[in-house]
């Protein structure tokens, strides 16, 4: 299992646009993708879109990704990517 | 689940009458979704997978259109809408729901949405807040996937239902089983929107304007809906269910009595005789208007056989059907059929919909007939051959000009020649009357009256266009005054016209059925009058009091008034002079609203 913080840097947050392509890049792995707020408890399955969106994640929000089976380190590596990225938005 | 703590609503009771019942709530597309028990469960969660598998196929079409339209980036917000369909969370929770309570999928997907719908509306990103539509949208479409193969059924409801919702199509009441349905509670609306008149016509008890009500409701909720008081109490105690069953048994026995008081003629004082004629626009209306001493209906409003018909266009022998049943249950007296008197938003199946920001003004009445001739003649046609059943005439809505009604002339011209022609049949005449109801017919009155054989005055429709004020609309209800000079100017300009061209006029609007209205027109010189059915009785009383001489003077000083808390002031005591018993509990209704002006 990986366990990584991660920044939403993206001006707008997990946002619906965002959280789409989030969904889409961790159903691309086998592993199981969690996601909470470095604040709160709650964990969310990352591959639903509804409960990315309850994170309720704006800019400058700290989320801890956790990843547990066969694939999780490209998994790990690829999420990172795309929150560096800040989603592909603001190029 | 819905806490059991009893909450008062207040808003206005536009229907009298008293009743207890459970709460069937109407999302704001007025869907019904009530809770169904299904026996096969996995055929149910079969049914929701298809339902979602349909949607993901629709927005899946409509993604690749819009990228290439638009772009990927734009195509994306759609890609949101694919994810939320294919959530696994939340379907397995639906899905869960289904098998749990063994209910219906559109009600497991109501329960399971509603919950996350709150949810984000409490957020507090104002981006994130406003998701709760995107939930919606898609809520909406696995909805109305979900009813493409299986019409909402009344069957399986029970039979003491008050409808919640926001506000009421009154095209619903054609589609929804009354027998079930004891009473309505609606958040906007107001005493003289059609909802409310045709809920006085069908003697259902109905309260509007209750702000906040639906997020306070759950559909089994048990209710109780007081029209007289306007109020509504949601899970109200069992002393207070216990109280109010006793009354609505006594009142229910004292309103079976004075029914059957009704006579037939109608005279005043000195012996003037008036016409009391119903406005009815469901069939069953008739029992009414038949038991109240009703010398006619004075105003059919035709547009229910098409709101009710599920291609928007009922075919002749349908609307024949009804029509003939009408002429010859109120036979020897006449049938007024006002001819559709609907803008195309509330036809279905119109293809000009999205073109009407303002139907009140649009496409409609006689507008749109002249503009869809084949389903015109097809009513004409219905029409005239009810003509051999009894005395039938043809009422023409929104007239705005002479030329309207010469079309309109030439159209039923015609199709009576083809039936006599071609069908050799023995037609019986058919009068044409012309509807009252624009500004311009009032000003251009003495020319369209000579190509008319009656008029009929639709009073409610002509206060909103003379005082150019939308009645549904809250933030100008105030200024919908029916004792408005100028409103009164108007009647009284019609009577006199009327009476110089000896043609027949009639009165069709609900305040005929307010007794100080009621001697203000007959003082006008209005002698017939056209209400729901139930005001009968209570008019006829009322008139059988007054001297006629006497209504000519309160109709001459109420002329002379500048505001309509002036006239309204006036008409209260002079009438009340005239009648022996209370009528206070009228004077509300044509009372001015406690607008900011109305001082």
């Amino acid at each position: 299992m990986i366990r990584q913080s991660v920044l939403v840097e993206n001006r707008l947050g997990l946002h619906a646009r965002a959280a789409a392509k989030l969904v889409r890049l961790a159903s691309r792995f086998s592993s199981e993708v969690h996601l909470s707020r470095e604040d709160a408890n709650q964990q969310i399955d990352s591959k639903s879109i509804l409960g990315i969106l309850m994170l309720a994640a704006s800019q400058g929000t700290r989320l801890v990704i956790s990843i547990e089976g066969r694939d999780e380190a490209e998994a790990g590596e690829a999420i990172r990517r795309l929150f560096e990225s800040k989603f592909g938005e603001e190029n | 689940m819905a806490s059991k703590v009893e909450r008062v609503f207040h808003g206005s009771g536009v229907s009298p009458g008293v009743v207890l019942g459970q709460a069937l709530k109407l999302d704001r597309h007025n869907r019904l979704i009530l809770k169904i028990h299904v026996d096969n469960v996995e055929a149910e969660v079969r049914r929701f997978l298809r339902a979602i598998e349909a949607s993901k196929e629709q927005l899946a079409v409509l993604k690749s259109r819009l990228e290439e339209n638009v772009g990927f980036e734009h195509s994306i917000i759609l890609d949101a809408h694919l994810l939320m369909l294919e959530d696994r969370a939340l379907n397995a929770e639906i899905v869960g729901v289904i098998r749990k309570d063994s209910a219906n999928a559109e009600w497991a997907v109501i329960q399971a949405t509603e919950r996350l719908v709150h949810a984000y509306q409490s957020l507090e990103d104002e981006y994130l807040r406003e998701r709760h539509s995107d939930i919606e949208h898609v809520v909406e479409r696995i909805l109305s996937n979900l009813s493409g193969d299986r019409p909402f059924s009344w069957e399986n409801l029970p039979e003491d239902l008050i409808i919640v919702s926001h506000d009421f199509n009154p095209s619903n009441f054609a589609t929804m089983d009354l027998h079930k349905v004891r009473g309505l509670a609606l958040e906007s609306g107001g005493r003289t929107s059609h909802t409310a008149i045709i809920s006085r016509g069908l003697r259902l008890p109905t309260v509007m304007g209750l702000h906040g009500i639906l997020s306070s409701v759950a559909t089994g909720d048990a209710l109780l809906l007081n029209g007289d008081n306007g109020q509504v109490i949601v899970n109200p105690s069992s002393e207070r269910i216990e109280s109010v069953r006793r009354r609505i048994e006594a009142v229910g026995a004292a309103a079976e009595s004075a029914l059957v008081q009704s006579e037939w003629t109608t005279l005043t004082q000195d012996g003037t005789p008036v016409s009391l004629r119903a406005n009815t626009e469901l069939p069953h209306e008739l029992a009414a208007a038949k038991k109240c001493g009703a010398e006619g209906i004075g105003l059919f409003r035709s547009e229910f056989l098409y709101f009710s018909h599920p291609h928007g266009f009922p075919k002749m022998e349908e609307q024949l059907d009804v029509y003939r049943m009408l002429a010859r249950e109120m036979s020897p007296h006449p049938v007024s059929i006002r001819t559709l008197d609907a803008g195309t938003e509330r036809v279905s199946d119109s293809p000009d919909q999205a073109s009407q920001a303002n139907p009140s003004m649009g496409l409609r009445g006689i507008r749109l007939s002249l503009h869809m001739e084949d389903a015109f003649r097809t009513q004409i046609e219905a029409i005239l051959r009810a003509g051999c059943d009894g005395k039938v005439e043809i009422v023409l809505p929104m007239v705005s000009t002479i030329e309207e009604i010469w079309q309109a002339r030439e159209l039923i011209a015609q199709v009576r020649s083809k039936l006599l022609e071609t069908h050799g049949l023995a037609l019986n005449a058919v009068p044409i009357g012309v509807m009252i109801e624009v500004p311009a017919a009032v000003l251009s009155l003495e020319a369209l009256a000579k190509e008319a054989d009656f008029l009929c005055v639709g009073t409610n429709d002509l206060i909103q266009y003379m005082l150019a004020v939308d009645r549904g609309n809250p933030n100008v209800a105030y200024l919908f005054q029916p004792l408005h000079p100028s409103v009164l100017h108007c009647l009284s300009r019609i009577s006199e016209v009327a009476g110089k061209l000896n043609k027949p006029v009639r009165i069709c609007g609900e305040i005929s059925s307010n007794p100080f209205f009621a001697v203000l027109l007959l003082g006008m010189g209005f002698t017939q009058l056209s209400m729901n059915p139930l005001s009968i009785p209570a008019i006829r009383k009322v008139l059988r009091e007054v001297p006629i001489e006497a209504s000519r003077q309160i109709a001459r000083h109420a002329l002379s008034l500048v505001t309509s808390s002036e006239v309204h002031k006036y008409l209260i005591s002079a009438v009340s002079k005239l009648i022996s018993w209370d009528l206070t509990s009228y004077a509300n209704e044509i009372a001015p609203p406690n607008g900011r002006n109305s001082k």
